[in-house]
Protein backbone atom coordinates (compact mmCIF):
# COMPACT_ATOMS: atom_id res chain seq x y z
CA UNK A 1 0.00 0.00 0.00
CA UNK A 2 2.81 2.45 -0.63
CA UNK A 3 0.89 4.21 -3.33
CA UNK A 4 2.29 7.62 -2.45
CA UNK A 5 5.85 6.43 -2.76
CA UNK A 6 5.29 4.50 -5.98
CA UNK A 7 4.09 7.60 -7.75
CA UNK A 8 7.18 9.52 -6.74
CA UNK A 9 9.37 6.95 -8.41
CA UNK A 10 7.64 6.95 -11.77
CA UNK A 11 9.16 9.01 -14.58
CA UNK A 12 7.86 12.52 -14.09
CA UNK A 13 6.41 14.98 -16.52
CA UNK A 14 6.63 18.67 -15.72
CA UNK A 15 3.61 20.17 -13.96
CA UNK A 16 1.67 19.41 -10.79
CA UNK A 17 1.00 15.78 -9.86
CA UNK A 18 -2.44 15.74 -8.34
CA UNK A 19 -2.70 12.10 -7.41
CA UNK A 20 0.05 11.96 -4.75
CA UNK A 21 -1.18 15.24 -3.31
CA UNK A 22 -4.72 13.90 -3.05
CA UNK A 23 -3.49 10.66 -1.49
CA UNK A 24 -1.48 12.58 1.10
CA UNK A 25 -4.44 14.84 1.80
CA UNK A 26 -6.70 11.80 2.22
CA UNK A 27 -4.22 10.11 4.58
CA UNK A 28 -3.87 13.20 6.74
CA UNK A 29 -7.59 13.83 6.98
CA UNK A 30 -8.30 10.23 8.04
CA UNK A 31 -5.48 10.28 10.60
CA UNK A 32 -6.58 13.64 11.99
CA UNK A 33 -10.16 12.38 12.26
CA UNK A 34 -9.09 9.32 14.24
CA UNK A 35 -6.65 11.28 16.39
CA UNK A 36 -9.50 13.63 17.35
CA UNK A 37 -11.86 10.74 18.10
CA UNK A 38 -9.24 9.01 20.24
CA UNK A 39 -7.74 11.97 22.08
CA UNK A 40 -10.83 14.11 22.49
CA UNK A 41 -12.39 12.14 25.39
CA UNK A 42 -9.15 12.54 27.36
CA UNK A 43 -8.90 16.28 26.62
CA UNK A 44 -12.57 16.63 27.44
CA UNK A 45 -12.00 14.89 30.79
CA UNK A 46 -9.27 17.41 31.68
CA UNK A 47 -11.45 20.37 30.60
CA UNK A 48 -14.43 18.98 32.53
CA UNK A 49 -12.30 18.73 35.68
CA UNK A 50 -12.19 22.56 35.71
CA UNK A 51 -15.94 23.08 35.31
CA UNK A 52 -18.65 23.65 37.90
CA UNK A 53 -21.46 21.06 38.08
CA UNK A 54 -23.81 23.48 36.33
CA UNK A 55 -21.32 24.22 33.56
CA UNK A 56 -20.76 20.53 32.99
CA UNK A 57 -24.34 20.30 31.71
CA UNK A 58 -24.88 23.77 30.23
CA UNK A 59 -21.46 24.07 28.59
CA UNK A 60 -20.62 20.43 27.85
CA UNK A 61 -18.37 20.96 24.84
CA UNK A 62 -16.55 24.22 25.41
CA UNK A 63 -13.77 25.52 27.62
CA UNK A 64 -14.67 26.35 31.25
CA UNK A 65 -15.56 30.05 31.61
CA UNK A 66 -13.43 30.40 34.75
CA UNK A 67 -11.45 27.33 35.86
CA UNK A 68 -12.89 25.79 39.04
CA UNK A 69 -9.59 24.84 40.69
CA UNK A 70 -11.47 23.93 43.85
CA UNK A 71 -12.51 20.64 42.18
CA UNK A 72 -8.91 19.52 42.62
CA UNK A 73 -8.80 20.60 46.27
CA UNK A 74 -12.05 18.75 46.98
CA UNK A 75 -10.88 15.66 45.10
CA UNK A 76 -7.53 15.67 46.87
CA UNK A 77 -9.12 15.88 50.33
CA UNK A 78 -12.23 13.77 49.93
CA UNK A 79 -10.67 10.93 47.97
CA UNK A 80 -7.40 11.08 49.99
CA UNK A 81 -5.48 11.15 46.72
CA UNK A 82 -2.17 12.05 48.36
CA UNK A 83 -2.12 8.78 50.23
CA UNK A 84 -3.35 6.91 47.14
CA UNK A 85 -0.56 8.35 44.98
CA UNK A 86 1.98 7.38 47.63
CA UNK A 87 0.60 3.82 47.77
CA UNK A 88 0.61 3.46 43.99
CA UNK A 89 4.16 4.83 43.86
CA UNK A 90 5.46 2.44 46.54
CA UNK A 91 3.82 -0.60 44.94
CA UNK A 92 4.85 0.30 41.38
CA UNK A 93 8.48 1.08 42.25
CA UNK A 94 8.62 -1.98 44.50
CA UNK A 95 7.33 -4.18 41.68
CA UNK A 96 9.87 -2.69 39.24
CA UNK A 97 12.74 -3.36 41.69
CA UNK A 98 11.65 -6.95 42.36
CA UNK A 99 11.04 -7.76 38.69
CA UNK A 100 14.23 -6.13 37.36
CA UNK A 101 16.47 -7.75 40.01
CA UNK A 102 15.03 -11.25 39.85
CA UNK A 103 14.48 -11.50 36.11
CA UNK A 104 17.78 -9.91 35.02
CA UNK A 105 19.74 -12.44 37.08
CA UNK A 106 17.63 -15.33 35.83
CA UNK A 107 17.68 -14.05 32.24
CA UNK A 108 21.47 -13.89 32.36
CA UNK A 109 21.70 -17.52 33.47
CA UNK A 110 19.37 -18.63 30.67
CA UNK A 111 21.35 -16.62 28.10
CA UNK A 112 24.93 -17.48 29.09
CA UNK A 113 25.03 -20.82 30.91
CA UNK A 114 23.97 -24.16 29.62
CA UNK A 115 22.47 -26.37 32.28
CA UNK A 116 20.49 -29.55 32.39
CA UNK A 117 16.96 -28.40 33.16
CA UNK A 118 17.29 -24.93 31.68
CA UNK A 119 15.07 -25.63 28.69
CA UNK A 120 12.51 -27.43 30.83
CA UNK A 121 12.26 -24.49 33.21
CA UNK A 122 11.94 -22.04 30.30
CA UNK A 123 9.15 -24.16 28.85
CA UNK A 124 7.33 -24.12 32.20
CA UNK A 125 7.44 -20.31 32.04
CA UNK A 126 6.23 -20.27 28.42
CA UNK A 127 3.31 -22.60 29.02
CA UNK A 128 2.06 -21.09 32.27
CA UNK A 129 2.70 -17.36 31.84
CA UNK A 130 -0.55 -16.67 30.01
CA UNK A 131 -2.70 -18.92 32.18
CA UNK A 132 -5.23 -16.97 34.25
CA UNK A 133 -4.57 -17.71 37.93
CA UNK A 134 -7.57 -19.25 39.74
CA UNK A 135 -8.40 -16.45 42.15
CA UNK A 136 -9.69 -18.55 45.06
CA UNK A 137 -6.48 -20.55 45.69
CA UNK A 138 -4.51 -17.37 44.94
CA UNK A 139 -6.44 -15.44 47.58
CA UNK A 140 -6.31 -18.29 50.12
CA UNK A 141 -2.52 -18.48 49.65
CA UNK A 142 -2.15 -14.78 50.45
CA UNK A 143 -4.37 -15.13 53.51
CA UNK A 144 -2.34 -18.08 54.81
CA UNK A 145 0.96 -16.29 54.22
CA UNK A 146 -0.53 -13.20 55.95
CA UNK A 147 0.25 -11.16 52.82
CA UNK A 148 -3.18 -9.63 52.32
CA UNK A 149 -3.46 -5.94 53.10
CA UNK A 150 0.27 -5.31 52.72
CA UNK A 151 2.53 -3.55 50.24
CA UNK A 152 4.76 -6.62 50.04
CA UNK A 153 1.87 -8.91 49.15
CA UNK A 154 0.63 -6.60 46.41
CA UNK A 155 4.16 -6.18 45.02
CA UNK A 156 4.72 -9.94 44.90
CA UNK A 157 1.28 -10.55 43.37
CA UNK A 158 2.00 -8.10 40.55
CA UNK A 159 5.65 -9.14 40.10
CA UNK A 160 4.85 -12.84 39.79
CA UNK A 161 2.72 -12.03 36.74
CA UNK A 162 5.44 -10.12 34.85
CA UNK A 163 8.53 -12.15 35.76
CA UNK A 164 8.39 -14.66 32.83
CA UNK A 165 8.06 -12.03 30.09
CA UNK A 166 10.80 -9.95 31.74
CA UNK A 167 13.12 -12.95 31.84
CA UNK A 168 12.60 -13.42 28.09
CA UNK A 169 13.32 -9.75 27.39
CA UNK A 170 16.55 -9.86 29.46
CA UNK A 171 17.59 -13.19 27.98
CA UNK A 172 17.23 -11.90 24.41
CA UNK A 173 19.22 -8.79 25.30
CA UNK A 174 22.05 -10.64 27.08
CA UNK A 175 22.39 -13.03 24.13
CA UNK A 176 23.30 -10.03 21.98
CA UNK A 177 26.18 -9.01 24.30
CA UNK A 178 29.54 -10.42 23.12
CA UNK A 179 31.01 -13.10 25.37
CA UNK A 180 34.49 -11.48 25.35
CA UNK A 181 33.26 -8.80 27.70
CA UNK A 182 32.42 -11.32 30.37
CA UNK A 183 35.69 -13.21 29.78
CA UNK A 184 37.71 -10.02 30.09
CA UNK A 185 36.05 -9.18 33.39
CA UNK A 186 36.72 -12.67 34.70
CA UNK A 187 40.40 -12.48 33.71
CA UNK A 188 40.57 -9.28 35.73
CA UNK A 189 39.62 -11.40 38.71
CA UNK A 190 35.91 -10.78 38.85
CA UNK A 191 33.64 -13.62 39.85
CA UNK A 192 30.85 -14.50 37.46
CA UNK A 193 28.34 -12.54 39.51
CA UNK A 194 30.61 -9.50 39.88
CA UNK A 195 31.20 -9.52 36.12
CA UNK A 196 27.43 -9.50 35.66
CA UNK A 197 26.93 -6.66 38.12
CA UNK A 198 29.90 -4.47 37.17
CA UNK A 199 30.26 -5.10 33.44
CA UNK A 200 27.02 -6.47 31.99
CA UNK A 201 24.33 -4.57 33.90
CA UNK A 202 25.81 -1.09 33.28
CA UNK A 203 25.46 -1.59 29.51
CA UNK A 204 21.98 -3.15 29.79
CA UNK A 205 20.06 0.11 29.99
CA UNK A 206 17.71 -0.66 27.08
CA UNK A 207 16.56 -3.98 28.56
CA UNK A 208 16.23 -2.49 32.06
CA UNK A 209 14.19 0.40 30.63
CA UNK A 210 11.90 -1.91 28.67
CA UNK A 211 11.19 -4.17 31.64
CA UNK A 212 10.82 -1.22 34.04
CA UNK A 213 8.27 0.57 31.85
CA UNK A 214 6.32 -2.61 31.22
CA UNK A 215 6.19 -3.39 34.94
CA UNK A 216 5.63 0.18 36.13
CA UNK A 217 2.71 0.93 33.80
CA UNK A 218 1.14 -2.44 34.59
CA UNK A 219 1.51 -1.97 38.34
CA UNK A 220 0.33 1.67 38.32
CA UNK A 221 -2.79 0.72 36.37
CA UNK A 222 -3.41 -2.59 38.15
CA UNK A 223 -6.92 -2.81 39.54
CA UNK A 224 -7.77 -6.45 40.12
CA UNK A 225 -4.93 -7.36 42.52
CA UNK A 226 -5.63 -4.52 44.99
CA UNK A 227 -9.36 -5.28 44.72
CA UNK A 228 -8.59 -8.84 45.79
CA UNK A 229 -5.86 -8.22 48.38
CA UNK A 230 -6.24 -4.75 49.93
CA UNK A 231 -8.79 -4.24 52.70
CA UNK A 232 -7.84 -1.10 54.62
CA UNK A 233 -8.45 2.41 53.29
CA UNK A 234 -4.90 3.62 53.98
CA UNK A 235 -3.31 1.03 51.70
CA UNK A 236 -5.54 1.53 48.67
CA UNK A 237 -3.67 2.44 45.48
CA UNK A 238 -4.97 5.06 43.08
CA UNK A 239 -7.07 2.72 40.93
CA UNK A 240 -9.00 1.25 43.84
CA UNK A 241 -9.37 4.69 45.49
CA UNK A 242 -10.91 6.15 42.34
CA UNK A 243 -13.34 3.28 41.96
CA UNK A 244 -14.46 3.45 45.61
CA UNK A 245 -14.79 7.24 45.37
CA UNK A 246 -16.77 6.89 42.13
CA UNK A 247 -19.19 4.50 43.81
CA UNK A 248 -19.66 6.86 46.77
CA UNK A 249 -19.89 10.27 45.10
CA UNK A 250 -19.81 9.71 41.37
CA UNK A 251 -23.43 10.16 40.48
CA UNK A 252 -23.59 13.49 42.28
CA UNK A 253 -20.21 15.16 41.80
CA UNK A 254 -18.98 14.40 38.32
CA UNK A 255 -16.71 17.44 38.10
CA UNK A 256 -14.82 16.24 41.19
CA UNK A 257 -14.65 12.74 39.71
CA UNK A 258 -13.03 14.20 36.58
CA UNK A 259 -10.47 15.95 38.78
CA UNK A 260 -9.53 12.61 40.39
CA UNK A 261 -9.32 10.95 36.97
CA UNK A 262 -7.08 13.76 35.73
CA UNK A 263 -4.78 13.54 38.75
CA UNK A 264 -4.53 9.79 38.14
CA UNK A 265 -3.76 10.01 34.42
CA UNK A 266 -1.95 13.30 33.72
CA UNK A 267 1.40 12.22 35.27
CA UNK A 268 1.42 9.01 33.24
CA UNK A 269 0.39 10.79 30.03
CA UNK A 270 3.09 13.46 30.45
CA UNK A 271 5.81 10.85 31.08
CA UNK A 272 4.48 8.88 28.13
CA UNK A 273 4.61 11.85 25.75
CA UNK A 274 8.24 12.55 26.67
CA UNK A 275 9.36 8.93 26.55
CA UNK A 276 6.91 7.71 23.90
CA UNK A 277 9.46 5.68 21.94
CA UNK A 278 10.43 3.77 25.09
CA UNK A 279 6.84 3.34 26.20
CA UNK A 280 5.68 1.96 22.88
CA UNK A 281 8.65 -0.38 22.65
CA UNK A 282 8.30 -1.47 26.26
CA UNK A 283 4.56 -2.11 26.23
CA UNK A 284 4.60 -4.10 22.99
CA UNK A 285 7.92 -5.89 23.59
CA UNK A 286 6.31 -9.18 24.51
CA UNK A 287 4.61 -9.42 21.15
CA UNK A 288 7.31 -8.24 18.76
CA UNK A 289 10.46 -10.25 18.33
CA UNK A 290 13.75 -8.38 18.78
CA UNK B 1 33.24 -24.15 32.34
CA UNK B 2 37.01 -24.84 32.12
CA UNK B 3 38.23 -28.06 30.55
CA UNK B 4 41.53 -28.40 32.47
CA UNK B 5 41.92 -31.50 34.58
CA UNK B 6 40.94 -30.95 38.20
CA UNK B 7 42.10 -33.38 40.77
CA UNK B 8 42.23 -31.89 44.24
CA UNK B 9 39.10 -32.26 46.39
CA UNK B 10 38.74 -28.49 46.54
CA UNK B 11 38.63 -28.31 42.75
CA UNK B 12 36.09 -31.13 42.50
CA UNK B 13 33.94 -29.23 44.94
CA UNK B 14 34.36 -26.08 42.89
CA UNK B 15 33.32 -27.96 39.77
CA UNK B 16 30.25 -29.36 41.52
CA UNK B 17 29.35 -25.87 42.61
CA UNK B 18 29.76 -24.44 39.13
CA UNK B 19 27.34 -27.09 37.87
CA UNK B 20 24.83 -26.03 40.47
CA UNK B 21 25.40 -22.32 40.21
CA UNK B 22 23.13 -21.64 37.18
CA UNK B 23 20.26 -22.84 39.37
CA UNK B 24 21.24 -20.35 42.06
CA UNK B 25 20.89 -17.58 39.47
CA UNK B 26 17.36 -18.56 38.53
CA UNK B 27 16.31 -19.58 42.04
CA UNK B 28 14.95 -16.20 43.25
CA UNK B 29 12.77 -15.61 40.19
CA UNK B 30 11.64 -19.22 40.07
CA UNK B 31 10.75 -19.23 43.78
CA UNK B 32 8.50 -16.18 43.52
CA UNK B 33 6.90 -17.53 40.36
CA UNK B 34 6.42 -21.02 41.79
CA UNK B 35 4.82 -19.80 45.01
CA UNK B 36 2.51 -17.13 43.60
CA UNK B 37 1.68 -18.47 40.16
CA UNK B 38 2.35 -22.21 39.88
CA UNK B 39 1.18 -23.21 43.35
CA UNK B 40 -2.32 -21.61 43.04
CA UNK B 41 -2.67 -23.20 39.59
CA UNK B 42 -2.24 -26.62 41.22
CA UNK B 43 -3.72 -26.15 44.71
CA UNK B 44 -6.96 -24.85 43.20
CA UNK B 45 -7.63 -28.29 41.70
CA UNK B 46 -8.12 -29.72 45.17
CA UNK B 47 -10.30 -26.73 46.17
CA UNK B 48 -12.51 -27.26 43.14
CA UNK B 49 -13.58 -30.58 44.69
CA UNK B 50 -14.84 -28.95 47.89
CA UNK B 51 -17.96 -27.31 49.20
CA UNK B 52 -16.41 -24.47 51.13
CA UNK B 53 -17.42 -20.94 52.13
CA UNK B 54 -13.91 -20.00 53.25
CA UNK B 55 -14.82 -20.01 56.95
CA UNK B 56 -16.27 -23.34 58.02
CA UNK B 57 -14.60 -26.71 57.44
CA UNK B 58 -14.56 -27.65 53.76
CA UNK B 59 -16.47 -30.72 52.67
CA UNK B 60 -15.22 -33.01 49.91
CA UNK B 61 -17.92 -33.38 47.24
CA UNK B 62 -16.02 -34.90 44.32
CA UNK B 63 -16.91 -33.52 40.89
CA UNK B 64 -20.22 -32.06 42.06
CA UNK B 65 -19.07 -28.47 41.36
CA UNK B 66 -18.25 -29.34 37.78
CA UNK B 67 -21.60 -31.09 37.35
CA UNK B 68 -23.29 -27.95 38.65
CA UNK B 69 -21.32 -25.80 36.22
CA UNK B 70 -22.50 -27.95 33.33
CA UNK B 71 -26.16 -27.82 34.39
CA UNK B 72 -26.16 -24.13 35.40
CA UNK B 73 -27.69 -21.98 32.62
CA UNK B 74 -25.51 -19.08 33.81
CA UNK B 75 -22.42 -20.87 32.48
CA UNK B 76 -23.77 -20.70 28.96
CA UNK B 77 -24.83 -17.07 29.41
CA UNK B 78 -21.42 -15.84 30.53
CA UNK B 79 -19.50 -17.90 27.96
CA UNK B 80 -21.75 -16.61 25.16
CA UNK B 81 -21.09 -13.09 26.40
CA UNK B 82 -17.36 -13.81 26.33
CA UNK B 83 -17.66 -15.18 22.79
CA UNK B 84 -19.68 -12.14 21.67
CA UNK B 85 -17.09 -9.90 23.33
CA UNK B 86 -14.27 -11.81 21.62
CA UNK B 87 -15.80 -11.50 18.14
CA UNK B 88 -16.62 -7.80 18.60
CA UNK B 89 -13.27 -6.75 20.05
CA UNK B 90 -11.18 -8.88 17.68
CA UNK B 91 -12.93 -7.65 14.52
CA UNK B 92 -12.94 -4.04 15.74
CA UNK B 93 -9.34 -4.00 16.94
CA UNK B 94 -7.89 -5.82 13.93
CA UNK B 95 -9.73 -3.81 11.25
CA UNK B 96 -9.11 -0.43 12.90
CA UNK B 97 -5.49 -1.08 13.89
CA UNK B 98 -4.52 -2.56 10.52
CA UNK B 99 -6.16 0.31 8.64
CA UNK B 100 -4.38 2.95 10.74
CA UNK B 101 -1.06 1.05 10.66
CA UNK B 102 -1.15 1.02 6.86
CA UNK B 103 -1.83 4.76 6.79
CA UNK B 104 0.97 5.39 9.29
CA UNK B 105 3.41 3.17 7.44
CA UNK B 106 3.65 5.65 4.60
CA UNK B 107 6.12 8.49 4.47
CA UNK B 108 3.95 11.16 6.08
CA UNK B 109 4.78 14.34 7.92
CA UNK B 110 3.77 14.15 11.56
CA UNK B 111 3.89 10.35 11.79
CA UNK B 112 5.34 10.44 15.29
CA UNK B 113 2.62 12.84 16.43
CA UNK B 114 -0.13 10.61 15.06
CA UNK B 115 1.44 7.46 16.49
CA UNK B 116 1.94 9.03 19.93
CA UNK B 117 -1.65 10.29 20.04
CA UNK B 118 -3.23 7.12 18.73
CA UNK B 119 -1.31 4.92 21.22
CA UNK B 120 -2.20 7.08 24.24
CA UNK B 121 -5.20 5.13 25.63
CA UNK B 122 -2.90 2.10 26.07
CA UNK B 123 -1.05 3.81 28.94
CA UNK B 124 -4.26 4.72 30.77
CA UNK B 125 -5.78 2.69 33.58
CA UNK B 126 -8.97 0.75 32.97
CA UNK B 127 -10.46 2.39 36.04
CA UNK B 128 -9.96 5.86 34.57
CA UNK B 129 -11.16 4.65 31.17
CA UNK B 130 -14.18 2.90 32.65
CA UNK B 131 -15.32 5.84 34.80
CA UNK B 132 -14.72 8.33 31.98
CA UNK B 133 -16.73 6.29 29.49
CA UNK B 134 -19.53 5.76 32.03
CA UNK B 135 -20.05 9.51 31.75
CA UNK B 136 -19.62 9.63 27.98
CA UNK B 137 -22.34 6.96 27.76
CA UNK B 138 -24.62 8.74 30.25
CA UNK B 139 -28.06 8.76 28.59
CA UNK B 140 -29.09 12.31 29.65
CA UNK B 141 -25.90 14.41 29.73
CA UNK B 142 -23.33 12.10 28.15
CA UNK B 143 -21.14 13.33 25.33
CA UNK B 144 -22.19 10.62 22.88
CA UNK B 145 -25.92 11.19 23.12
CA UNK B 146 -25.57 14.97 23.06
CA UNK B 147 -23.30 14.64 20.00
CA UNK B 148 -25.92 12.50 18.25
CA UNK B 149 -28.72 14.92 19.20
CA UNK B 150 -26.61 17.82 17.92
CA UNK B 151 -26.30 16.10 14.55
CA UNK B 152 -30.04 15.44 14.48
CA UNK B 153 -29.46 11.69 14.72
CA UNK B 154 -31.94 11.28 17.58
CA UNK B 155 -32.91 7.77 16.45
CA UNK B 156 -29.37 6.62 17.39
CA UNK B 157 -29.64 7.94 20.95
CA UNK B 158 -29.42 5.00 23.37
CA UNK B 159 -29.23 4.08 27.00
CA UNK B 160 -25.77 2.74 26.20
CA UNK B 161 -25.10 0.92 29.47
CA UNK B 162 -28.66 0.45 30.77
CA UNK B 163 -30.19 -1.31 27.79
CA UNK B 164 -29.48 -5.05 27.88
CA UNK B 165 -29.48 -5.24 24.09
CA UNK B 166 -26.76 -2.58 23.74
CA UNK B 167 -24.63 -2.70 26.91
CA UNK B 168 -22.18 -5.42 25.87
CA UNK B 169 -21.50 -3.68 22.56
CA UNK B 170 -20.85 -0.44 24.43
CA UNK B 171 -18.22 -2.20 26.55
CA UNK B 172 -16.71 -3.69 23.38
CA UNK B 173 -16.36 -0.16 21.99
CA UNK B 174 -14.47 0.95 25.11
CA UNK B 175 -12.16 -2.06 24.92
CA UNK B 176 -11.40 -1.31 21.25
CA UNK B 177 -10.70 2.36 22.10
CA UNK B 178 -8.32 1.34 24.88
CA UNK B 179 -6.32 -1.34 23.04
CA UNK B 180 -6.37 -0.87 19.25
CA UNK B 181 -3.24 1.36 19.50
CA UNK B 182 -1.31 -1.57 20.92
CA UNK B 183 -2.26 -3.77 17.96
CA UNK B 184 -1.54 -0.92 15.55
CA UNK B 185 2.08 -0.75 16.73
CA UNK B 186 2.47 -4.50 16.30
CA UNK B 187 1.08 -4.28 12.76
CA UNK B 188 3.45 -1.37 12.06
CA UNK B 189 6.41 -3.52 13.08
CA UNK B 190 5.09 -6.26 10.78
CA UNK B 191 4.67 -3.84 7.86
CA UNK B 192 8.21 -2.57 8.31
CA UNK B 193 9.55 -6.10 7.90
CA UNK B 194 7.99 -6.56 4.44
CA UNK B 195 10.69 -5.99 1.81
CA UNK B 196 9.95 -3.23 -0.73
CA UNK B 197 11.02 -5.53 -3.57
CA UNK B 198 7.82 -7.55 -3.13
CA UNK B 199 5.72 -4.47 -3.88
CA UNK B 200 7.93 -3.56 -6.81
CA UNK B 201 7.55 -7.04 -8.28
CA UNK B 202 3.77 -6.86 -7.78
CA UNK B 203 3.63 -3.48 -9.52
CA UNK B 204 5.64 -4.78 -12.46
CA UNK B 205 3.05 -7.56 -12.75
CA UNK B 206 0.42 -4.82 -12.91
CA UNK B 207 -1.14 -5.39 -9.47
CA UNK B 208 -3.42 -2.60 -8.23
CA UNK B 209 -3.02 -1.13 -4.75
CA UNK B 210 -5.89 -3.32 -3.52
CA UNK B 211 -4.34 -6.43 -5.12
CA UNK B 212 -0.99 -5.58 -3.53
CA UNK B 213 -2.75 -5.43 -0.16
CA UNK B 214 -4.48 -8.79 -0.69
CA UNK B 215 -1.57 -10.70 -2.20
CA UNK B 216 1.50 -9.11 -0.58
CA UNK B 217 0.59 -7.23 2.61
CA UNK B 218 -1.92 -9.66 4.14
CA UNK B 219 0.06 -12.89 3.57
CA UNK B 220 3.28 -11.27 4.80
CA UNK B 221 1.48 -10.03 7.91
CA UNK B 222 0.29 -13.51 8.86
CA UNK B 223 2.64 -13.96 11.86
CA UNK B 224 1.74 -10.61 13.45
CA UNK B 225 -1.91 -11.22 12.58
CA UNK B 226 -1.83 -14.45 14.60
CA UNK B 227 -0.19 -12.62 17.53
CA UNK B 228 -2.75 -9.81 17.42
CA UNK B 229 -5.78 -12.10 17.12
CA UNK B 230 -4.56 -14.38 19.92
CA UNK B 231 -3.85 -11.49 22.30
CA UNK B 232 -7.31 -10.03 21.68
CA UNK B 233 -9.12 -13.35 22.01
CA UNK B 234 -7.32 -14.12 25.28
CA UNK B 235 -8.05 -10.61 26.49
CA UNK B 236 -11.73 -11.08 25.67
CA UNK B 237 -11.97 -14.30 27.69
CA UNK B 238 -10.05 -12.82 30.65
CA UNK B 239 -11.87 -9.48 30.64
CA UNK B 240 -12.85 -8.27 34.12
CA UNK B 241 -12.12 -4.59 34.77
CA UNK B 242 -14.42 -3.01 32.15
CA UNK B 243 -17.64 -4.89 32.99
CA UNK B 244 -16.93 -4.82 36.74
CA UNK B 245 -16.43 -1.04 36.82
CA UNK B 246 -18.95 0.05 34.18
CA UNK B 247 -21.93 -2.29 34.54
CA UNK B 248 -21.14 -4.84 37.30
CA UNK B 249 -22.34 -7.49 34.85
CA UNK B 250 -25.77 -5.95 34.40
CA UNK B 251 -28.37 -5.21 33.24
CA UNK B 252 -29.81 -8.70 33.80
CA UNK B 253 -26.42 -10.40 33.26
CA UNK B 254 -26.18 -8.92 29.76
CA UNK B 255 -22.53 -8.04 30.43
CA UNK B 256 -21.67 -10.81 32.88
CA UNK B 257 -18.51 -12.60 31.74
CA UNK B 258 -16.57 -15.57 33.08
CA UNK B 259 -13.96 -13.69 35.13
CA UNK B 260 -16.70 -11.60 36.72
CA UNK B 261 -18.85 -14.69 37.36
CA UNK B 262 -15.88 -16.36 39.09
CA UNK B 263 -15.32 -13.27 41.26
CA UNK B 264 -18.98 -12.86 42.19
CA UNK B 265 -19.45 -16.57 43.07
CA UNK B 266 -16.29 -16.46 45.16
CA UNK B 267 -16.41 -13.14 46.93
CA UNK B 268 -20.09 -12.14 46.94
CA UNK B 269 -21.63 -15.58 47.56
CA UNK B 270 -18.61 -17.19 49.24
CA UNK B 271 -18.83 -20.35 47.15
CA UNK B 272 -15.08 -20.91 47.11
CA UNK B 273 -15.16 -24.47 45.74
CA UNK B 274 -17.57 -23.64 42.93
CA UNK B 275 -15.60 -20.51 42.03
CA UNK B 276 -12.33 -22.47 41.94
CA UNK B 277 -13.95 -25.03 39.64
CA UNK B 278 -15.15 -22.22 37.34
CA UNK B 279 -11.56 -20.93 37.15
CA UNK B 280 -10.49 -24.20 35.56
CA UNK B 281 -13.20 -23.92 32.92
CA UNK B 282 -11.74 -20.52 32.03
CA UNK B 283 -8.21 -21.92 32.18
CA UNK B 284 -9.09 -24.70 29.72
CA UNK B 285 -10.62 -22.20 27.26
CA UNK B 286 -7.64 -19.83 27.41
CA UNK B 287 -5.22 -22.75 27.08
CA UNK B 288 -7.08 -23.94 23.97
CA UNK B 289 -6.74 -20.48 22.42
CA UNK B 290 -3.01 -20.46 23.22
CA UNK B 291 -2.61 -23.98 21.80
CA UNK B 292 -4.31 -22.97 18.55
CA UNK B 293 -1.96 -19.98 18.32
CA UNK B 294 1.09 -22.21 18.88
CA UNK B 295 -0.16 -24.63 16.23
CA UNK B 296 -0.72 -21.86 13.69
CA UNK B 297 2.65 -20.25 14.42
CA UNK B 298 4.65 -23.47 14.12
CA UNK B 299 2.85 -24.60 10.95
CA UNK B 300 3.66 -21.18 9.50
CA UNK B 301 7.33 -21.71 10.30
CA UNK B 302 7.37 -25.04 8.47
CA UNK B 303 6.11 -23.44 5.29
CA UNK B 304 8.93 -20.93 5.17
Amino acid sequence: MSAARSNDQQPTKPGIHWRPILVTLFNHSILILFTVIIVYPVLWMILASFKTPGELVSNTWGFPSSPAYENYAVAWDKAKLGRALLNSGIVSIGAVLVVVCLSSIAGYAFAKFSFRFGTVILLIFVFTMQAPVPIIPFYVLFVRLKLTDSYLGLILAIASGTIPLSIFIFQAFFRSIPGELREAAKIDGCSEFMAFLRVVMPISGPAVATVSILTFVGAWNEYFMPLLLIRSDELRPLTLTIQVFFLQFGRAEWNVIFATLSIASIPMIVIYVFLQRWFIRGLTSGSIKG
Amino acid sequence: MTSQPMNSPAKTLARRFSKLSPYLWILPALTVYAIFKLYPLVSGLQMSLLRWDGIEDPKYIGLRNFEKILSDPMTGTVLLNNAHYAVGTVVGKIVLSLFLAILLHQALKGRTFYRTSLFMPVVMSFVVVGVLWSWLFNPQFGLINSFLRGLGLDFLVQDWLGDAAVALNSLILVDIWKWYGFHMVIFLAGLQSIPDELYEAARIDGASVWQQFLHVTLPMLQPVMIVNVTISVMGAFNVFDIPFIMTAGGPANATNVMALHIYIRGFKFYRFGFSAALSYVLLVIVTLVAAIQLKLMTSGDNND
